[in-house]
């Protein structure tokens, strides 16, 4: 049956990012919370340090220009906003006012890839390759609160401007126990494997750890790499995983040129590796429309069914 | 009413800034923001010299004056100003200004120039950043001011307007705006490219105090205004419109859209001393 819910209810499901960043405003005056009238899941901060927090409105160059001149005078400003906008709308002010003096700024931003059901004004499938073409900028996309949680949190003492693509869900999908380690700026080995290795990040984590199991009944032996941090990326798992298996799929829920699949490729093309498959599950160059993301994942050819046929096909399974 | 002696020495430095800043523009083989350096001058000059609580001895206390150079192609003009306060030696300036390696570019660089406040060069980036450092100021309780220069020209963009609503929301009454009302743009006339006036009106509309200087380069008038200035502590902030000419103070420069920038010959820096000497003598019998 249809249960009824607020777009409050639906946006806060990852509160993980509310709660967090509350928890670190409490243990550190230099965290401030900034929205560009993004403001689900910031009722917390906003009531308990009220003096650390600021809604623009829907000003993302505002936004960004502000938590500038906070981070400027010695504060860890965290904006929560949408991506799509995060990245387009004030890609210059991120660019020039954050990233080019190198200040502590942290971009927390929804709706990443085709998620959220909103159409091509409203997904983010150019973000990480804007924000990874920006100088000093670290650009990571969670794909589970256990990890988002420690992302914020070691974000407190990381030098530079940090981005963290999210996406809207209604549900917090777990993937990882509580007590595991996430370090940024390195991969999270989901799962062993030695034919293949899946290297995705955000959405598409939970895919490819059940791409895993679906594979293992074939008697595949598919590893799971978690690569949350897109830039800079982690070399020397990559190059350990073109080693060992081989193959590589990368797999995200982005543009697949110019994202983390072009990133791979050219940490393998410059040190001259040369694989026995490499290939790319992602958005084509197409402006999507309207569904929500399983479906989109099913047109564009880069949900479990698609990734899981390619697996057989290499295989002769 | 400001003092006149001090009126006086305001004026001589700002002359003296115009001297260096012409010399600069003869000696340097690229283009130099003249048309925009000398408009804004006199209140930089004030700013710099009279009114923000600032200098070389200040630059790591944290309860100084902040300034952002918004209209960043300003630079020149700020570093020759700053230099008269003893930021750095003018000489240093000359022998380094545009080189590889130099803390002296077209647009301010703090990573090459730690004592400036904030990096700028893009236009209508500045505000924001000044109502962060203002929102900061006055989360910690401290009483200094934020001051942001802009250009008329800049205020085009939609930017500045989105600060403008964050900076009164906030009630940040410890920035101050200062446009240099100059009524040019790079290759226009501002009225006849966009409809900037009614001018004040527009900053009244987005609940700012609103300081009119009708002649911004007299600078009994600049140091009237800015000395009116509310309390850092006020709740509203406040805009500065100073009514400028673009290349204040040289016939061949003032209003011509040609010398937005430029590079000056030997002969038309020395009819451009020879003219500012001549302002200078004249004002000294007026005296």
């Amino acid at each position: 049956m249809k249960q009824s819910y607020t777009l409050e209810e639906y946006n806060s499901a990852r509160s993980v990012v509310g709660d967090t960043i509350t928890n670190l405003g409490g243990k550190d005056d230099r965290v401030w919370l900034l929205t560009p009238d993004i403001g689900f899941g910031c009722n917390d901060f906003k009531g308990k340090y009220p003096d650390r927090f600021i809604d623009t409105g829907i000003a993302e160059q505002s936004v960004v220009g502000v938590a500038a001149g906070l981070a400027y005078d010695g504060n860890i400003p965290f904006i929560i906003g949408m991506m799509p906008f995060m990245s387009m709308r004030a890609l210059e002010q991120v660019r020039t006012d954050v990233c080019y003096p190198n200040l502590p700024v942290r971009i927390i931003a929804n709706y990443a890839g085709l998620t959220g059901n909103g159409g091509s004004t409203h997904y983010a499938m150019e973000d990480m390759a804007l924000y990874s073409s920006l100088v000093n900028m670290t650009v990571c996309a969670a794909s589970d609160p256990v990890q988002l949680r420690q992302i914020i949190e070691k974000s407190l003492d990381y030098e530079g401007p940090l981005s963290i693509r999210i996406d809207p869900g209604k549900e917090n999908r777990i993937l990882y126990p509580a007590d595991t380690g996430f370090e940024i700026g390195k991969g999270y080995m989901a799962k062993e494997g030695e034919d293949l290795t899946v290297i995705a990040c955000g959405e598409m984590v939970s895919d490819a750890l059940q791409l895993h199991e679906e594979a293992a009944k074939l008697g595949v032996s598919v590893r799971v790499i978690d690569m949350f941090t897109v830039k800079p990326l982690d070399e020397e798992m990559v190059l350990k995983a073109a080693r060992e298996t081989g193959r590589i799929i990368v797999w995200e829920d982005h543009l697949m040129k110019n994202g983390l699949a072009s990133a791979v490729a050219d940490t393998l093309c410059d040190h001259g590796i040369s694989l026995k498959s490499f290939k790319r599950f992602g958005i084509p160059q197409v402006y999507p429309g309207f569904g929500n993301a399983e479906e989109m994942y099913h047109l564009y050819g880069y949900d479990l069914e698609a990734v899981l046929d390619y697996t057989k096909q290499l295989f002769g399974k | 009413m400001a003092e006149k002696t001090e009126v006086l020495r305001l004026r001589d430095l700002a002359w003296q800034a115009r001297v260096n800043l012409c010399k600069l523009c003869g000696s340097y083989g690229g283009n130099i923001h003249m048309g925009g350096d000398m408009s804004m001058m006199d209140v930089l000059t004030c700013l710099f010299h009279h009114t923000m609580k600032v200098g070389p001895e200040l630059e790591e206390d944290p309860k100084r004056d902040r300034f952002i150079l918004s209209k960043g192609h300003g630079a020149a003009c700020m570093y020759i100003v700053m230099a008269l306060k003893g930021f750095f030696s003018y000489e240093e300036i000359c022998e380094t200004y545009g080189q590889a390696g130099s803390k002296f570019g077209q647009h301010p660089c703090k990573t090459h120039l730690p004592m400036l406040d904030v990096s700028t060069g893009s236009l209508g980036h500045g505000l924001a950043i000044a109502a962060g450092l203002a929102a900061s100021a006055k989360q910690r309780g401290q009483n200094h001011r934020v001051f942001c220069m802009m250009g008329d020209g800049e205020t085009c963009e939609g930017s500045v307007w989105e600060a403008a609503m964050t900076a009164r929301a906030q009630k940040l009454g410890n920035l101050v705006a200062v446009v240099d009302r100059n009524r040019q743009l790079m290759t226009s006339f501002s009225e006849e490219s966009i409809c900037m006036d009614p001018y004040t009106d527009k900053w009244k509309a987005f609940g700012w105090n609103v300081v009119e200087i009708e002649d911004g380069n007299d600078m009994e008038q600049v140091t009237d205004a800015l000395d009116s200035l509310e309390n850092a502590d006020a709740q509203i902030p406040t805009v500065v419109i100073a009514n400028t000419v673009k290349g204040k103070g040289i016939s061949f420069m003032e209003r011509q859209i040609k010398w937005h920038a430029g590079s000056l010959n030997e002969k038309d820096l020395e009819t451009a001393l020879a003219e500012l000497d001549a302002a200078r003598e004249q004002q000294r019998k007026e005296q």
